[in-house]
């Protein structure tokens, strides 16, 4: 581990030379990054960017063309890193939710502590009520997937990929997918674990959110790292054309 | 139904046929039968050790052979009201066998499906009022004939017009296919100036007389004088033409001794008198039928469509769960990280729904054991079609259902750090299942009906009985409604069930 960031810790991701192509299409085309423990990033950019491509390169959803992704310490284009332990240390949460809608909420938070024997199924169920809690959906416990509203899937969403105690969490788009009225209450949850002191990737089209919670904005354009920077210096300061451009479409 | 019969009977075009069928899908059938007679010049003990009377085979006492037969073939085998084969073929064996200290394990199958088996050594000898050929020579050593048979016409009851060959000018004749009947009916057909239609078998050509599109049959004297005792809305109205006779058959140069016995018993049946009785309860003197109402063809036919129902069921049931396990695991194959998995799942599909069932039926009973030298008995070839086939339809299914489930459920699952298979199980699967469940339904009264076809290599099933009760009686439309009725009973009841379940677990 010789990657350090500024104030000495050893950094929490190490991304070195990420490229990732869908058979000729070369999608990521060189990333290099470091993010430290605690650290929230921001990943902005147009669609098609690459955005989604680079957070899942990040727990290996997606296969790594060259280059590697460091996470606490472990390679993950290692063949022998057992990557589903260190998945257990990443949690993800998506545009879509994807929770599981055979289960109830609290099943969709249980599962993963109780399978992987974290947990005995009362300790998971009394973790699962106060995750439930932590999200204020403690009286939808026992609801199906499909009586919950867009924000109260992603809550539950976000409680679940809470559930393995993770030092890590990647959203995709968190609240795209999400009625106007709805994503305040997403974002106030991501708020919270962000002053928790979580280690965050987020991938998001709110810039207001991005500049309130971000210690550092990514901005991709292209599949690289087009500029990045705090978001005084983003938002305020940009310097490419490509991103004062975006900016100026977004905001 | 009777669709195999398309590959003819007992007339002389008939093994040809059958031995090209085989030939075709197995190269092994001809090969084998070609080399045969070159073995057998020595056959020529057949009646030299018989000079007496009372005579017997004494190599044969005590053992047991299997003799294959047709399904239903009446008066020569057919199934009396209590389920039992009887007929001339049968009495004459069963007696010659006691005469010779022998005994006879008897096998329905259909008659080209006797002589196939027959061939692969699944049985030792055939006997079902099959014609003595010089084409069947080459493959089999027949015994001293034991009946006289030849063809006669046949009109309608009521038909008082019809009475010579010349008075059919203009119409049209019914004959079984493959028969003597069609070989005469078309020997004279442009001297009387009328049509030849061949159809499946007797039964069917009796209808079309009755049903008026033929104004007359043609077929063997024996069949069709137990045709009319029975009711079979017909009249004989010609003299017996010179025909063929019938023989017991052996392969070529195999059980000799089994033969020798045959011929043994035929000639002290006939020198004490047994022979003449047994003919005459079938063709002198039949028991005249009278005809019932449907209500007692129900009740008659009712224990031996039942016994059909439980087999059909147990075909099914069996032939389900073997084809849920490869569906699964083929199933998995196909969506699976490995290709050569891949593509050997993709093999045993296109294989499986890429081929008749009939055919692969064929196959596994006939062709199998002639390459593995391994017999194997119905219900099991029955079986493995079914369940290779079926299995094929539920990989396709069980691939359609784990793809059909969101990518991002198995992500969602993953990210967590589930691993593969515990992600397949708890998260993936089951919800598979729920897509999969009206396809599993479908499948299942598929496979049901599916066994019908199994008919063709005298598994007993529903089908079977029905075509063993009609071919007795002649009463093929109402036998067929009772057993169609039955089909439709059955699925339905069984659906309804399945759907009810469905809806209860697949909330
Ligand atoms: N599974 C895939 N197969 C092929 N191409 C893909 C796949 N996923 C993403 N891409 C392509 O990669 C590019 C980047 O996609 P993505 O990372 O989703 O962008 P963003 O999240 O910034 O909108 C797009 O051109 C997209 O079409
Ligand atoms: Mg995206």
């Amino acid at each position: 581990m010789s990657a350090t960031t500024e104030n000495d810790a050893p950094a929490k991701i190490i991304v070195r030379d990420l490229k990732k192509s869908f058979g000729a299409n070369e999608v990521l085309k060189g990333i290099n990054v470091e993010i430290a423990e605690g650290e929230v990033v921001c990943v902005i950019g147009p669609s098609g960017s690459g955005k989604s491509t680079f957070l899942r390169c990040l727990n290996k959803l997606e296969d790594i063309t060259a280059g590697s992704v460091t996470v606490d310490g472990y390679d993950l284009t290692d063949p022998t890193v057992d990557l589903n332990a260190v998945r257990q240390h990443i949690g993800m949460v998506f545009q879509h939710f994807n929770l599981f809608p055979h289960m109830s909420a609290l099943q969709n938070i249980m599962l993963a502590p109780v399978e992987l024997k974290k947990l005995d199924k009362a300790g998971a169920r009394a973790q699962g009520m106060d995750l439930l809690k932590r999200v204020d959906l403690a009286e939808k416990a026992d609801a199906r997937p499909a009586s919950l509203s867009g924000g109260q899937k992603q809550r539950v969403a976000i409680a679940r990929a809470l559930a393995m105690s993770p030092g890590i969490m990647l959203f995709d788009e968190a609240t795209s997918a999400l009625d106007p009225e709805m994503v305040g209450e997403v974002l106030q949850v991501i708020r919270d674990l962000a002053a928790e002191g979580m280690t965050m990737v987020v991938v998001t089209h709110e810039m207001g959110f991005a500049r309130e919670v971000a210690d550092r904005v990514i901005f991709m354009d292209g599949g690289v790292i087009c500029e990045q920077g705090t978001p005084e210096e983003i938002f305020s300061n940009a310097q490419q054309p490509r991103l004062q451009e975006f900016l100026a479409k977004v905001l | 139904m009777n669709v195999y019969r398309l590959a003819t009977r007992r007339g002389r075009a008939a093994l040809g046929a059958t031995l090209t069928i085989v030939a075709l899908f197995l190269g092994a059938g001809t090969a084998s039968a070609a080399v045969m007679p070159a073995a057998s010049s020595t056959q020529s003990v057949k009646g030299v050790e018989v000079p007496m009377a009372v005579a017997a085979a004494t190599d044969v006492k005590g053992k047991t052979f299997a003799v294959a037969t047709d399904t239903t073939f009446a008066p020569f085998e057919f199934r009396n009201g209590g389920g039992d084969l009887v007929g001339i073929d049968m009495d004459l064996l069963h007696a010659i066998a006691e005469n010779q200290g022998f005994s006879v394990d008897i096998k329905s199958l259909g008659f080209d499906a006797a002589l196939q088996a027959l061939q692969s050594n699944q049985v030792q000898g055939v006997i079902a009022g099959m014609s003595i050929t010089d084409k069947r020579k080459l493959i089999f050593d027949f015994s001293d004939p034991y009946f006289d048979s030849g063809v006669q016409m046949a009109v309608a009851k009521d038909n008082e017009t019809v009475k010579t060959y010349a008075d059919l000018k203009g119409k049209t004749v019914a004959v079984k296919r493959g028969t003597e009947g069609e070989t005469f009916a078309n020997s004279i057909k442009d001297a009387n100036g009328f049509t030849v239609k061949a159809l499946a078998d007797s039964a069917t050509i009796y209808d079309d007389v009755k049903a008026g599109n033929s104004v007359a049959v043609f077929d063997d004297y024996p069949v069709l004088a137990y045709g009319v005792s029975q009711n079979n809305g017909l009249k004989i109205v010609t003299p017996k033409e010179a025909g063929s006779s019938y023989g017991f058959a052996v392969n070529k140069a195999q059980n000799s001794d089994l033969l020798a016995a045959f011929d043994a018993g035929l000639a002290n049946l006939k020198a004490n008198g047994d022979y003449q009785k047994i003919l005459d309860k079938y063709l002198s003197a039949p028991e005249t039928a009278k005809q019932t109402s449907f209500f007692d063809l129900l009740v008659n036919s009712f224990p031996a469509l039942m016994k059909g129902l439980g087999m059909t069921l147990l075909a099914t049931g069996l032939s389900l769960i073997i084809a849920l396990v490869l569906g699964v695991v083929f199933g998995f194959f196909k969506v699976g990280e490995s290709r050569i998995l891949r593509i050997v799942a993709s093999i045993y599909v296109e294989i499986f729904r890429g081929t008749p069932l009939l055919v692969q039926a064929f196959f596994f009973y006939f062709g199998l054991p002639q390459l593995t030298g391994q017999p194997l008995d119905v219900l099991s070839a029955g079986v493995i079609t079914l369940s290779l086939n079926a299995g094929a339809y539920m990989t396709e299914i069980v691939r359609g259902g784990i793809q059909s489930v969101d990518p991002g459920q198995l992500e969602a699952s993953r990210s967590l750090g589930l691993g593969y298979v515990t992600s397949m199980r708890r998260v993936v699967v089951p919800q598979a299942i729920k897509i999969m469940t009206p396809s599993f339904i479908n499948q299942f009264v598929i496979t049901l009906k599916d066994t019908s076809l199994l008919a063709v290599i005298g598994f007993a099933e529903l089908t079977y009985q029905g075509q063993q009760i009609y071919a007795a009686n002649f009463r093929t439309g109402e036998t067929l409604l009772i057993v169609a009725a039955l089909y439709f009973i059955v699925i339905f009841v069984l659906t309804q069930l399945s759907n009810v379940l469905d809806r209860k677990f697949n909330k």
